[in-house]
């Protein structure tokens, strides 16, 4: 093809844009939907899984260590916990700062009760952290076996909850996304092959004097890549803006939820290349194909 | 060229549209095809444009045997045809110009050439004032004129002209086959399908008359016009 041929084929998908403005428009307000419904699905899924991600970091193991082992014991001790690869992270937490932390804790009466206290009743602990929660339970078994270690205290079952419910969110919000993509590219044929179909006599008249299916199809898929790209940009800036309205609501009203061991959201500055991508991806790839393959189902003349 | 050898076409409905048809139609010729509703005219029709096959027979268009003709190779057919249908059937969001422009477009002809060939064509049917009209802002017989010009453009081998007076006043009828007759004397092919006797007894010359899926009646006749002149 001649670049002349090239150029026209494009500005003619161009200016087709404009000729069929109702149906571009019913085109990229149907794409734009599509995008935005699948694309806030997503990223809701992405921030869940974060949030469970932050309470799952949360989730500590006690590690009580029989009274009177000897500060070289406890290091030793460490040291071999350490050494079990689920760990992420072990801290020493003594009985005088646990002392200290529940007293403070405590309300003027509790503490009345503790006051001629001579003695520190609480254990030395090993505070653990660890990289899969799934394995919580195995992890904490096997410390349990090591030297001077008197007990494990985990929350095993808060684990198991934690995992059902990601699991279950998971499972919903992936079928809610895969439905919403079938639904959305069924609507957005039908669209595009209104729009095609409002065409017909245009394509058969090429069809006549000779054009082949390439040369019908390409103003077409052009139409249909820029139709699609408008509503990309359209999409992800209705996304950030909304976004960007939720995370400050979070990051202001919120900051409680970090107390609580609960993440913030992703900042929309961390993903906006990649959401930038999909989105225009996305639509560009949806416009030219889906009027592109309406097109097609004209071309039998 | 056109030949057609022994072509029959039955549809899928089981109608008969033509039986065994034998049919020659020389380079330079001008005929009148004529025939009541349903008599296999448009059948004839599709089958040189190979909208449809023959579902037995041989038919030689252009040089082109269309029983063995592969589907991605039906555009180099058309474009060796130009066709003028009753409808017109011009684009109506392009110009008079893009109209005409466009099957050059089509077969990747130089800009510069299309720059001159357009407005020569044209001004050949008497639109020059029209250039950048729109389908819309045009009478019934500049339509099929553009139409006539867009057949043209392509410089083919053969025009078909499907009813192409039955939408426009009787009187601009005979302008229409004037133009058609002075493209004939340069040399091209034309096929004109037709229910208006008056015209063919006006004009005469190859009159091709099917009837029933037959040809009744292929001879060629006198016309008024010869003994007006």
């Amino acid at each position: 093809m001649k670049i002349s041929s090239a150029r026209y084929l494009v500005g003619q998908g161009m200016k087709s844009i404009w000729r069929n403005r109702m149906m571009s428009f019913a085109s990229f307000c149907i794409i734009l939907v599509s995008l935005l419904m699948v694309g806030v699905s997503v990223l809701a899924t992405i921030n869940l899984n974060r949030i469970i991600g932050g309470i799952e970091d949360q989730s500590e193991a006690a590690v009580v260590i029989k009274d009177g082992t000897d500060s070289g014991s406890i290091d030793a001790l460490k040291a071999q916990i350490e050494q079990i690869p689920n760990i992420a992270e072990v801290r020493f937490y003594s009985k005088d700062e646990a002392w200290e932390n529940m007293k403070a804790d405590m309300n003027d009466e509790e503490q009345d009760l503790f006051r001629y206290a001579d003695e520190n009743p609480l254990p030395d602990t090993f505070r653990v952290t660890v990289k899969d929660i799934r394995q919580m339970a195995d992890t904490t078994m096997l410390i349990g076996t090591l030297e001077n270690v008197d007990s494990v205290k985990s929350p095993t079952q808060f684990a198991d909850v934690l995992i059902s419910i990601k699991n279950i969110i998971m499972i919903i919000m992936t079928a809610v996304i895969a439905a919403l993509i079938v639904v959305c590219l069924i609507i957005i044929s039908n669209t595009t092959r209104a729009s095609v179909f409002s065409r017909r006599k245009e394509i058969n008249i090429m069809k006549y004097v000779g054009a082949t299916n390439s040369f019908i199809r390409i103003p077409f898929f052009i139409e249909g890549m820029v139709v699609g790209i408008l509503a990309a940009a359209a999409a992800l800036f209705l996304t950030k803006f909304a976004y960007e309205s939720v995370y400050g609501i979070f990051k202001n009203d919120m900051s409680l939820w970090n107390i609580l061991g609960v993440n913030d959201l992703y900042p929309f500055e961390d993903m906006f290349v990649k959401v930038t991508a999909a989105y225009l991806i996305a639509g560009a790839v949806i416009g030219a194909l889906g009027t592109s393959m309406s097109a097609g189902k004209h071309l039998k003349v | 060229m056109v030949e057609f050898k022994d072509v029959s076409v039955t549809y899928s409905s089981g109608v008969d549209a033509l039986n065994k048809v034998n049919l020659k139609i020389n380079d330079g010729d001008f005929a009148f095809v004529v025939g009541s509703s349903g008599a296999g005219k448009s059948t004839l029709i599709k089958l040189i444009l190979k909208e449809i096959n023959a579902t037995s027979g041989t038919v030689m268009v252009n040089g082109f045997n269309l029983s063995k003709l592969r589907r991605g190779r039906i555009p180099s057919l058309r474009r060796t045809i130009g066709v003028v249908f009753q409808d017109f059937r011009l684009i109506p969001t392009m110009t008079v110009y893009e109209n005409v422009a466009f099957v050059l477009r089509v077969i990747d002809a130089p800009s510069k050439y299309i720059r001159s060939r357009v407005p020569y064509v044209i001004s050949l049917v008497g639109l020059q004032d029209k250039v950048k009209a729109y389908p819309t802002e045009l009478s019934g017989g500049e339509q099929q004129r553009v139409a006539l010009a867009r057949a043209l453009v392509n410089d083919p081998q053969l025009i078909i002209a499907d009813e192409p007076t039955g939408n426009i006043d009787p009187a601009l009828s005979y302008e229409i086959v004037d133009l058609l007759r002075s493209i004939n004397e340069c040399g091209t092919t034309v096929l004109m399908v037709t229910h208006e006797h008056d015209l063919v007894r006006y004009f005469g010359g190859r009159i091709i008359n099917i009837n029933h899926g037959s040809i009744a009646f292929d001879e060629v006749i006198g016309g008024a016009a010869e003994n007006e002149n």
